[in-house]
């Protein structure tokens, strides 16, 4: 909402520059984006005369003026503009004068010929964009008079950012009210004396009451609706963002402007029948003013003659009823209609009007009748024409009904934690137009003003005197100390730690969008369920994605094309296998490329493999202390034979492998290694229970094994865990061989066996027993022999 | 006789250049076959008194001789480790065997100074879906149907019923469905508008705030926040002001603004010359939103804020442009490691 400085200062002109006003209104909660002047600063610009113009003697396209600006002699200009001619209004910058931009005129010559300064257009004075010759005045101009008097350019526009509650202070009244009421200035509504007779002679009903309680309708005939509107409107409408039409619809725009009630005209000579306010027929078509044609839904307020559809209430007027220049006989029309009947509507035909605005919001629907007596006033006073009186429907009890609302002093001080005086509080609630109907010794009752829609529940009231004591006056207080410690789970792992584990591993952490493309989608997951977005940014933002899998792709994709060939990235968020919110759960995903390290003196640039990205894996998996197990697996996305999934008690928890040679074509990638895991499955560890550990030595024992080339070597391994011998500690893998010195289709692992005692260094007897029995599980299970 | 074989030992143990040959010195004059040895043998045939002399006599020169080769040796074990450091002499300068560090996201690093400031409050940390029902992310906020605001959220559809959610409020339903007052949380997470531009990306981050109290108030609102604005800054005199706003399910509302400390106050393009930065949003919960979740207005006072990551991140390291969080250019990242 842009508010002209000049006109809020006619309702109500508190005795400060518009900068302080400013900060005042956005304190109040009003937040101004800006303070606009008018007109750059500039000086010693007059009106003047011009008493003659001739041709210059030495220049074709150069005159010489006499212009007369009100001192003893004319003044002798030169001046080259087109329009330039004897008798004209214009603006003269004197010698001494400065203009916006820095120019400074001084006494020149042009062709032999002295000039005593510039006649200039509005542009050069900075107040329009374009130049269109030299400004031409208004006859009546007052000569020698300075032009920024002349032309009221001492003043600003004042762009206010109005939140959705305050549909009050879209007009001057509504702005000038809040003013008031922080400056303590009060004032009284304008009366408007307008002379009607005879009854209007066209009828109105209203079929939906409560969607319009109020509807008020008049006839003007015989107006001229082709003279100008007179500049003082002009520039009000202009310099707050308005474009001129015709004076009647400059009008309408004026009262909208002025009071924030928006109205309407029609041409009356173009309705057929009566005026009726009515619901929409389905099918029904109606074109707008802006010439688009659109089918109208069932649930759209109307207004309508016998024969069509002549408005969207509270929306946009109708092509076929608008008035025009020759427009001689009109129907003014002033409503209120219900916010919650006119909310979204515009919005469901993609439209956006300053009166879809307001109504929306709330208008005040006593300010009705005013309205209309102040658009009658205006368009009798510009265009001429008698007035009939107003053709009133009116439902009283759809009004918005507005109920007393009670405030206790005890609540004031709960809520804000502050004691306000009790006279002040008085004082405001009177400020803001309130009427206090009751009234003790520490509680107030009021009735809102029927422009506040936003004053309805006892806490509004609060924040009223809170943002006009001034938020920024209210003390601080610290929060209430309740000294009970809340629990930190320790088998809970922070995500934090998570990530930190990472970061040293060498890992980068990103954020990439939730939103992916329906590509890279089908790429990845293209059996999982595709959420898709019905209003995208763009069709490569369209569908949620169900793993962190294409992000990270992307960051890499986009990081080679800078020339960032290594690269170890990871990313934690929620994926979506569905809309409902236990289908959305925290992975955390990984990706490799590259060399292990990079390129530095003292170690050898090598690629990066599957056991480098199984490692950092695994190093996460310890933080759980829980046993994970890994198996051979497929995925559409990850190359075969170099894929495995990741298995929690018994569960896929996520996977781990090589980018498949195919995806990697198709998105032009280097080799990559990736692992996506559940993040539930890292998130909680086993508590350390202390065990007690033997005094005696430890006794080892490797063994060779030879076995076929296809079991899995984690299976061997768990074989001979899950043999729970006694004395057993560990078993560790220590070298896996396939080659000539074995048979072709088998492989040599070598295990190394602890074992340990509680009480006692165990004997070569005691130990032997112990391997054997793991060498007959490995023959029994696995067929495998000693090497 | 003792007296040559002192002077003979004297003599090769100087000459001697290595740990070897000083050994085959020691062996040859004190071993079990060495000469003094064989000396010590012999006195068993020399009468009592002389036995005495020349055993004593024996024995001085053994520890002259032995007292010789230690110092001896300990000179020569010197040069030997001076040769060994020589030859293992290293350029320290060179750089060390180095594996990259990683580093995380300047979004992550923000919320958990965030989370981490808030539990010094005893704030617990609360999350919820990003896919909402409307019914938590506008109407139990609040925010009804054709509600003005809604127009303003710019919301992702998935039906009509289901969006992306437009911002973390929703959480405070969530966590007050189950949890009865007191409440102490913060909500950090992703919300989402639809809307791209220099200065809007369709994913963003936020950090909700609540407090559900019997006690809260404004004021705690107001100083809880100066005081985290303070501390997040780390500026003790940090300016801060509160003015009146908007937010459906917060009455009163307000917003806060810090002191633009890019050109102290005084107007620049970052504050759009106001001297002031917009950084988070917060009010007194709205009656109608505790009622929704079945707590009384009456007794309960809820406190609500909601702060902006993205703007906390770009304030404090500079960053100008909103776009590069989620580009995710090395060259941005690493600066933050």
């Amino acid at each position: 909402m842009n508010i002209l400085s000049s006109w809020l200062r006619e309702w109500v002109n508190p005795n400060v520059t518009d900068e302080t006003l400013a900060e005042q209104l956005t304190m109040a909660g009003l937040e101004v984006d800006g303070i606009t002047p008018i007109a750059p600063a500039f000086k010693g610009v007059v009106v003047g005369h011009v008493v003659s113009c001739d041709q210059h003697p030495d220049a074709d396209k150069l005159n010489l003026c006499q212009v007369d600006v009100g001192e003893v002699e004319n003044l002798q200009i030169i001046c080259g503009a087109k329009n330039i001619r004897s008798g004209l209004k214009v603006i003269v910058a004197t010698v001494g004068a400065k203009l916006p931009g820095g120019l400074k005129i001084k006494k020149a010559k042009l062709r032999g010929v002295e000039s005593f300064g510039m006649i200039c257009s509005e542009f050069e004075l900075g107040v329009v964009d374009l130049s269109q010759g030299i400004a031409e005045l208004e006859d009546d101009a007052p000569i020698g008079q300075n032009i920024r008097a002349y032309l009221n350019l001492d003043d600003c526009v004042i762009e206010l950012a109005i939140t959705p509650n305050r549909g009050d202070c879209f007009s001057v009244l509504g702005v000038a009210r809040e003013v008031s009421a922080h400056y303590n200035l009060a004032f009284d509504l304008p009366e408007f004396k307008v002379f009607s007779q005879g009854d209007c002679a066209i009828g109105t009903s209203v079929s939906d009451t409560k969607a319009c309680p109020k509807y008020l309708t008049r006839a003007i005939t015989g107006i001229d609706n082709t003279v100008k509107t007179p500049k003082w409107m002009a520039d009000k409408l202009v310099r707050s963002g308005q474009q001129l039409h015709s004076p009647v619809v400059d009008v309408t725009n004026f009262v909208l402007l002025e009071l924030g009630q928006p109205m309407h005209a029609f041409d009356l000579s173009k309705l057929t029948g009566d005026v009726k306010v009515r619901m929409a027929k389905s099918g029904e078509k109606f074109e707008l003013l802006n010439e688009t044609t659109l089918n109208l839904k069932e649930d759209t307020l109307v207004i309508a003659d016998n024969d069509s559809v002549l408005a969207i209430a509270g929306v946009m007027g109708g092509m076929a009823s608008a008035t025009q220049n020759h427009s001689s006989n009109i129907l003014l029309e002033s409503a209120f209609f219900e916010p919650t009947s006119i909310a979204g509507k515009a919005r469901s035909y993609g439209l956006h009007t300053e009166s879809s605005l307001r109504f929306e919001r709330g208008v005040d629907f006593n300010i009705t009748e005013l309205a209309m007596e102040r658009a009658t006033q205006l368009v009798v006073e510009i265009c001429g024409g008698q007035a009939s009186k107003v053709n009133v429907c009116i439902d009283k009890s759809a009004l918005p009904e507005l109920k007393p609302i009670t405030i206790s002093q005890e609540k004031i001080q709960k809520i804000l934690g502050f004691e306000l005086d009790a006279k002040w509080i008085e004082q405001k609630f009177i400020n803001l137009g309130f009427e206090i109907s009751q009234q003790t010794s520490d509680s107030w009752t009021i009735i809102p003003p029927s422009a506040r829609f936003d004053i309805r529940i006892p806490v509004d009231l609060i924040e009223e005197l809170a943002r006009l004591y001034g938020y920024d006056k209210l003390p601080v207080q610290k929060l209430s100390l309740e000294s009970n410690i809340s629990t930190i789970y320790e088998a809970n792992i922070d995500q934090y730690d998570i990530m930190k584990s990472l970061i040293n591993r060498g890992y980068q952490e990103v954020i990439t969008y939730s939103f992916i493309s329906e590509k890279y989608q089908n790429l990845i997951s293209p059996d999982a369920k595709k959420i898709r977005i019905s209003n995208p940014i763009s069709a490569d933002m369209s569908i949620m994605r169900s793993s962190l899998i294409s992000g990270l792709l992307q960051t890499v994709e986009s990081n080679q094309r800078r020339g960032h060939t290594d690269a170890r990235f990871f990313e934690i968020g929620l994926c979506f296998d569905g809309i409902k919110t236990d289908e959305q759960s925290n992975k955390l995903a990984a990706i490799v490329t590259g060399n292990r390290f990079d390129a530095q003196w003292s170690a050898d640039l090598q690629p990066l493999d599957f056991f480098d990205i199984k490692a950092d894996l695994e190093s996460l998996l310890a933080l759980t202390h829980a046993e994970f197990y890994f198996e051979a697996e497929q995925h559409i996305a990850l190359q075969k034979g170099q894929t495995a999934k990741i298995i929690l008690n018994g569960e896929q928890v996520g996977w781990v492998g090589a980018l498949s040679p195919m995806v990697q074509k198709q998105l032009s990638l280097p080799k990559c290694y990736l692992f996506e895991i559940d993040l539930i499955s890292i998130k909680s560890r086993n508590i350390a229970q202390y065990k007690a550990f033997s005094a005696y030595q430890q006794s080892g024992r490797d063994i060779a094994l030879v076995l076929d080339e296809a079991v899995p070597v984690a299976e061997l391994i768990q074989s001979v865990k899950a043999m729970q011998q006694k004395y057993f500690v560990d078993v560790n893998l220590f070298d896996v061989y396939i080659g000539e010195r074995v048979e072709s289709g088998k492989k040599s692992v070598a295990l190394s066996l602890t074992y340990q005692s509680l009480e006692g260094t165990l004997t070569e007897a005691q130990l032997n027993a112990k391997v054997d029995e793991v060498l007959v599980l490995m023959q029994a299970q696995y067929s495998a022999t000693l090497r | 006789m003792i007296g040559a074989i002192l002077d003979r030992a004297k003599t090769s143990i100087a000459k001697t250049q290595n740990l070897q040959d000083l050994e085959d010195l020691r062996v040859s004059f004190l071993g079990k076959k060495g000469e003094l040895t064989a000396l010590l043998k012999g006195i068993g045939e020399l009468s009592k008194e002389q036995r005495h002399k020349s055993g004593e006599a024996i024995n001085q020169a053994k520890v002259s001789i032995q007292t010789l080769l230690t110092d001896k040796k300990n000179h020569l074990e010197l040069i030997a480790l001076e040769r060994r450091l020589l030859a293992e002499k290293i350029d320290v300068s060179l750089p060390g065997r180095h594996a990259e560090m990683g580093g995380l996201h300047p979004i992550t690093i923000t919320l958990n100074r965030i989370q981490s400031l808030f539990a010094t409050n005893g704030f617990e940390v609360a999350l919820g879906p990003e896919i909402e029902d409307d019914f938590h992310n506008f109407t139990a906020l609040n925010i009804p149907e054709h509600h003005p605001a809604r127009a303003m959220h710019d919301t992702f559809y998935f039906d009509k019923n289901t969006v992306l959610r437009t911002h973390t409020s929703p959480v405070q339903i969530r966590i007050l469905e189950k949890q009865k007052p007191p409440v102490r949380i913060i909500a950090p997470g992703r919300v989402y508008r639809c809307d791209s531009d220099i200065t809007h990306t369709p994913m963003f981050h936020q950090v909700e705030g609540l407090i559900v109290d019997k006690h809260a108030n404004f004021m705690q609102l107001k100083g809880l926040l100066i005081d985290f604005l303070r501390a997040y800054f780390e500026k003790e005199a940090l300016k801060v002001r509160f003015r009146p706003s908007y937010f459906p399910f917060t009455e009163p509302s307000a917003e806060a603004d810090i002191e633009c400390f890019i050109c102290s106050g005084k107007g620049c393009r970052v504050c759009k010359k106001t001297g002031w930065l917009e950084v988070l949003g917060c009010g007194i919960v709205h009656p109608n939103v505790l009622s929704s979740v079945n707590i009384d207005p009456e007794v309960y006072t809820g406190l609500a804020f909601g702060i902006g990551i993205e703007r906390l991140a770009m304030l404090r390291y500079g960053v100008n442009d909103l776009r590069l969080f989620f580009e995710n250019d090395s060259r941005f990242l690493r600066q933050f490691r």
